[in-house]
């Protein structure tokens, strides 16, 4: 049995104090939230590796070019933010395999893995698709 | 300094995702299925706080209003591409990073995937540009453009119907 975790904070709060730091990113730097775009970033900067010219011709990433910028360092704070509130409250899991994910599909942690990874890649690529 | 900025402000941003445990996989699906409606609240929260400031900031004349140009095709099947994505993942973009963060793994595995979609999306666009990105291209409009009224009244009925939405949910218990 895993230990109790502390309850969260209520979602109106919390969501409504991120509704504030996006109005103060705004006056302060011009900056909105957002995610996807890191991703076209990361991805551009894994293909240069291995395809240095694809990458250079490519109309996408030039568009998008496989730089560090604003959002690329928001994504990675987003991660050190969330890692500090889970460590700092007692909520920190290491879980393979979500809790009714489980309970439907079983504790396999492949077929959860694979199901993550193809549904990462679809949701992305509409993402993209839908410019947001 | 502007990165540092932008590393900061995610800080904040990710700690009070984690705060509200908006980020799991069950609470995403539980959204997805109608069952449960925390991410909905946290949202719909941040949208109706963020709609009033921004507003104000922009008709005090102290930031600038940033939008995308609206193009049904691509918004439309985009936006069904992504939510069958979403229920398989049971994370978003920015969610799949904080639910790592707090030791969800599979998560990762998530984060690869959109990795990949965006690298595959990067190979499709000379082609979506010249299909599905031409379909009902509406270009740069906002709904109280559309409308032809004030924002500010377009605001207030969303913010209304917002509230109304949340009494709702605690009523019914979501």
């Amino acid at each position: 049995m895993e230990e109790q975790e502390p309850k969260g904070w209520s979602p109106y709060l919390a969501g409504g104090l991120a509704g504030l730091l996006l109005v103060c990113s705004v006056f302060l730097s011009g900056n909105y939230f957002g995610a996807s775009t890191t991703f076209v970033r990361v991805a551009g900067t894994i293909e240069k590796v291995f395809v240095p010219d694809r990458v250079a011709q490519s109309e996408y990433f030039t568009r998008f070019a496989p730089a560090i910028d604003w959002q690329w360092m928001f994504v990675a704070g987003v991660f050190f933010g969330s890692l500090i509130s889970a460590a700092t409250s007692r909520s920190f899991r290491l879980q393979t395999v979500p809790h009714t994910w489980r309970e439907r599909f079983g504790p396999s942690a492949t077929k959860r893995g694979l199901v993550a990874y193809a549904g990462g890649t679809i949701a992305m690529f509409g993402a993209r698709l839908a410019d947001g | 300094m502007m990165t540092l900025a932008g590393f900061i402000t995610g800080m904040a941003f990710g700690f009070l995702l984690q705060k509200a445990r908006v980020i799991r996989y069950d609470k995403q699906l539980g959204a997805l299925r109608l069952m449960d409606m925390t991410i909905v609240k946290f949202m719909l929260s941040t949208v109706i706080v963020g709609m009033v400031g921004v507003y104000l900031l922009h008709d005090l004349g102290l930031a600038e209003l940033r939008f995308k140009p609206t193009v049904l095709g691509g918004n439309i099947i985009g936006g069904i591409l992504f939510g069958i994505g979403w229920g398989l993942i049971g994370y978003c973009p920015a969610t799949s990073v904080a639910a790592f963060g707090e030791g969800r793994t599979d998560a990762l595995w998530g984060f690869l995937g959109m990795v990949t979609g965006a690298g595959l999306y990067a190979e499709a666009y000379p082609l979506m540009n010249r299909t599905v990105l031409t379909w009902g291209d509406l270009g740069m409009v906002t709904i109280p453009q559309l409308l032809g009224v004030n924002h500010w009244a377009v605001i207030v009925l969303f913010a209304a119907a917002g509230i109304f939405l949340f009494r709702w949910f605690e009523r019914k218990g979501l």
